[in-house]
């Protein structure tokens, strides 16, 4: 071994110490969190009742998940599907104002950052919570769901929807202006086109989100499939636990498939 | 429909293709006609009682400062909770991603059948998870750390298989030219390229965990959910102002702390 | 000593890779293998290795029946077989002797290899195997950070750590300019006379074949159509091995 191999052998900084520190760190955190972890109930037979959720879904209620009446799976999936969209569509709505103060390259860094702590303190609040404000407005139902939901969508959309605005190509405007269009020719034809296809993909993904989602509003009696799902797991009812999870599933799968289609199509041109 | 052709004044022509926008928007306004009528969204209804969204929130200021003290407990096993069930979502999606990976896996079958139970258990609602998860383990901390694993697990793994996809197989390929076996070949080449990505996929998946453990409780599963909804219920607002004003300082630390962990990766 | 006998290779949608191929390969000999895209040089390059499998004839190396080797033996068969590719296959986030500690790993003990813990000795092979091709200094630079022929000899010095007693080298000029390809070659000499390493080259430029090669090997169609020293390559041999198309003169290329 010569001398320069030497002293590039001894240049190199030691990882061992740095990887050791960081594994006792991580470990630290889990054990940390491990203990308090906990059931407070009595367990009891917990693998028998895993037995009869599993036989209830592998043994739907057909009746009712064929049911075409408004207390069947059908039209609770349809009335979950139209909350979906129209509390994304809200939602979308809500946030562009939210997005164009929170983008760093169009408003000073001050407001961008105010409006970024308001979009974090409007997420913070949980879904159910909203609803109970919102039957205040509308009354119980779905119409209190699809704004819980819009509300719940704003903080995620307008991330993206800033994201978006930040990577715009201002270069655009300036041939633009050398053309001699005005100002909102420019925003028609300069910024229009590049911010509509990410927009539409991040509503249309949110909108896949907002559809698992929905179940929570059912809780605070704002409608969609959530409220009877859980009356049935309530009450052990797991055939009809397992219609409605069987469509929603399916219903899910469905809409995954064709969002993630147009999605593609929308980045890629 | 056919494409419109354009003949330009030199007698050359050009085939338009046909533009969907038309069946778009109809299909849209339909979408949104029929929505407005399910759902029963009334603009009226909002603007004459829109003041009234803010009744309670109203109550819940100034939060009840006093209470603070009985917050700390349910907020750090919510943070608890999300700190277990993402680390072992995350641990258990690996194997399963690896197998769902058509540039590792060659066997077809095997790669389908991961992504659909993959999608299934995404379809799941974390809810619903806890819930089920609340029957079978008993109510408390530990059904809801479940829940998070499960949302962990379907959504890390579904990015860590599309990660695994893109890798540049170069160096896998170099390695097994050396003499390494499958297994190392992987370790020493694949890894190192996804692993920031996936711990920052992780961590990203966990700033988003805290919020949805915080509402778990709902359901019996723990955590901060269980005294809001205690609270909301005897109606004192004061007091869920203080656990939603403490649960956002929460989760500004902790988006901040990752934010930084995720910038160092790239 | 490499023995390829009455060697073919059919591809499962009936093209023929390799079609009776007979040639003997002494130990450190340099050899350059020639011939259009498709001729079929990368298949006889890599069912050497078994990278790529066979279906007829027989190829031994030292004695060894390679179509007979499988599981463990295959890969402690290719411990003394390094190989370089066109893009390098280097890892390129992590540095450089990382990437040259690579090829110790199997020889490693598990535990080891499972953390990624090297030994000293390894270290030094590896520093070492990096001052053969002059980039020490580099040693922990990221290779993202290097340029292409920096990136080869990284590929280089990483298949000489593992100490093999053959190199294949599939297209390893390919992605370089001129200049740095000539440096690239010059380490394959110097490789071959200094550690006595078999050294067999697929390469598109005939003039560097020619230069560098002590014995080049013209295939078309999966047929050897010359063998021979590189000296005696002319015109009609090269239109032969061309099939009287334009062949790989290294300006025409870039």
């Amino acid at each position: 071994m010569n001398e320069r191999i030497a002293a590039q052998l001894n240049a190199e900084k030691s990882p061992l110490l740095k990887r050791l520190l960081l594994a006792a760190a991580i470990l630290a955190v889990l054990v940390w969190s491990s203990v308090g972890i906990r059931s407070t109930s009595a367990v009891g037979n917990g693998m028998a009742v895993a037995g009869s959720i599993v036989r209830g879904i592998l043994t739907p209620d057909l009746s009712f998940l064929f049911d075409l009446t408004a207390q069947g799976v059908p039209y609770l999936l349809l009335e979950t599907v139209c909350i979906a969209f129209m509390g994304t569509l809200v939602g979308a709505v809500i946030a562009i104002p939210f997005a164009f103060l929170g983008a760093a390259n169009i408003v000073p860094k001050g407001i961008a950052l105010v409006s970024r702590v308001a979009v974090m303190a409007v997420r913070t609040i949980p879904s159910f919570v909203y609803g109970l404000m919102f039957i205040r407005v509308t009354g119980p139902g779905a119409f209190a769901g699809l704004m819980t939901m819009s509300l719940c969508s704003v903080g995620m959309v307008s991330k993206m929807y800033i994201e978006s605005i930040e990577d715009l190509d201002k270069k655009i405007l300036e041939s633009l202006d050398a053309s001699g269009c005005t100002f909102f020719q420019k925003i028609r034809y300069g910024i229009l086109p590049q911010l509509l296809p990410d927009f539409a993909s991040t509503v249309i993904y949110r909108f896949d989100m907002n559809l698992r989602d929905a179940t929570v509003l059912g809780l605070v009696g704002a409608g969609g499939i959530g409220a009877p799902l859980i009356f049935a797991m309530n009450s052990y009812r797991w055939n009809e636990v397992g219609s409605i999870l069987i469509g929603l599933i399916v219903l899910i799968l469905i809409i995954e498939v064709f969002s993630t289609r147009i999605r593609n199509k929308l980045v890629r041109g | 429909m056919k494409n419109r052709t354009i003949t330009l004044s030199n007698g050359k022509t050009v085939e338009q293709p046909r533009s969907h926008k038309l069946a778009v928007c109809i299909l849209l306004l339909a979408a949104l006609a029929l929505s407005v009528r399910v759902t029963g969204f009334q603009m009226s209804v909002l603007i004459r009682g829109g003041y009234r969204f803010f009744d309670i929130l109203k109550q819940m200021v100034p939060p009840d400062i006093d209470y603070l003290d009985h917050v700390w407990g349910p907020l750090f096993d919510t943070i608890k909770m999300s700190i277990l069930g993402s680390a072992a979502g995350a641990v258990l999606a690996v194997p399963f991603s690896v197998l769902a990976s058509s540039n590792i896996v060659k066997n077809r079958g095997i790669i389908g059948a991961v992504r659909i139970f993959y999608s299934i258990v995404r379809t799941l609602p974390t809810l619903v998870t806890a819930l089920i998860a609340t029957y079978i383990f008993g109510l408390g901390t530990f059904a809801g750390t479940i829940a998070i694993g499960v949302f962990t697990f379907s959504y890390v793994g579904k990015l860590l298989y599309e990660q695994i996809e893109t890798v540049d197989m170069g160096a896998y390929e170099a390695m097994e030219a050396l003499g390494a076996d499958r297994f190392h070949a992987f370790l020493y080449s694949v890894v190192p390229q996804i692993l920031p990505g996936y711990i920052s996929n992780c961590l990203f998946c966990f700033e988003g965990n805290v919020r949805y453990a915080a509402i778990l409780g709902y359901v019996g599963a723990g955590g901060l959910g269980l005294i809001i909804n205690e609270k909301v219920g005897w109606r004192e607002y004061d007091k869920v102002g203080m656990i939603l004003v403490t649960l956002f300082g929460a989760v500004v630390i902790i988006e901040f702390i990752s934010h930084q962990i995720r910038k160092r990766l790239t | 000593m490499i023995r390829f006998e009455q060697v073919s290779k059919i591809y499962s949608n009936g093209v023929k890779g390799l079609d009776n191929v007979t040639l003997d390969i002494e130990q450190g000999e340099f050899v350059a293998i020639i011939g259009l895209s498709g001729a079929g040089k990368s298949t006889l390059l890599r069912s050497i290795n078994r990278m790529h499998g066979i279906t007829g004839g027989s190829l031994t190396v030292d004695g060894v029946d390679v179509t007979k080797l499988k599981g463990k033996e295959l890969r402690k068969f290719r411990r003394k077989i390094g190989m370089i590719f066109q893009s390098f296959n280097l890892i390129t986030r992590t540095t450089v002797i990382n990437n040259v500690l690579t090829s110790r790993v199997p020889d490693l003990p598990w535990w080891r290899s499972l953390l990624g813990i090297y030994r000293k000795e390894d270290k030094i092979a590896a520093l070492e195997a990096l001052d053969k091709v002059g980039i020490l200094d580099k040693a922990y630079s990221r290779v993202d950070q290097l340029s292409g022929g920096q990136q080869q000899r990284v590929a280089l010095a990483r298949t000489l750590a593992q100490n093999p007693s053959i190199i294949l080298a599939d297209e390893p000029v390919a992605a370089l300019d001129p200049v740095t390809a000539k440096q690239v070659m010059d380490d394959f000499r110097h490789i071959n006379r200094e550690m006595k390493i078999t050294v067999i080259i697929n390469i598109h430029h005939v003039d560097l074949a020619l230069d560098y090669a002590d014995r080049v090997i013209g295939i078309r169609a999966g047929k050897i159509v010359y063998d021979g020293p590189a000296s005696q390559v002319d015109e009609k041999v090269l239109s032969s091995i061309y099939n009287g198309q334009e062949y790989g003169k290294m300006e025409a290329v870039q």
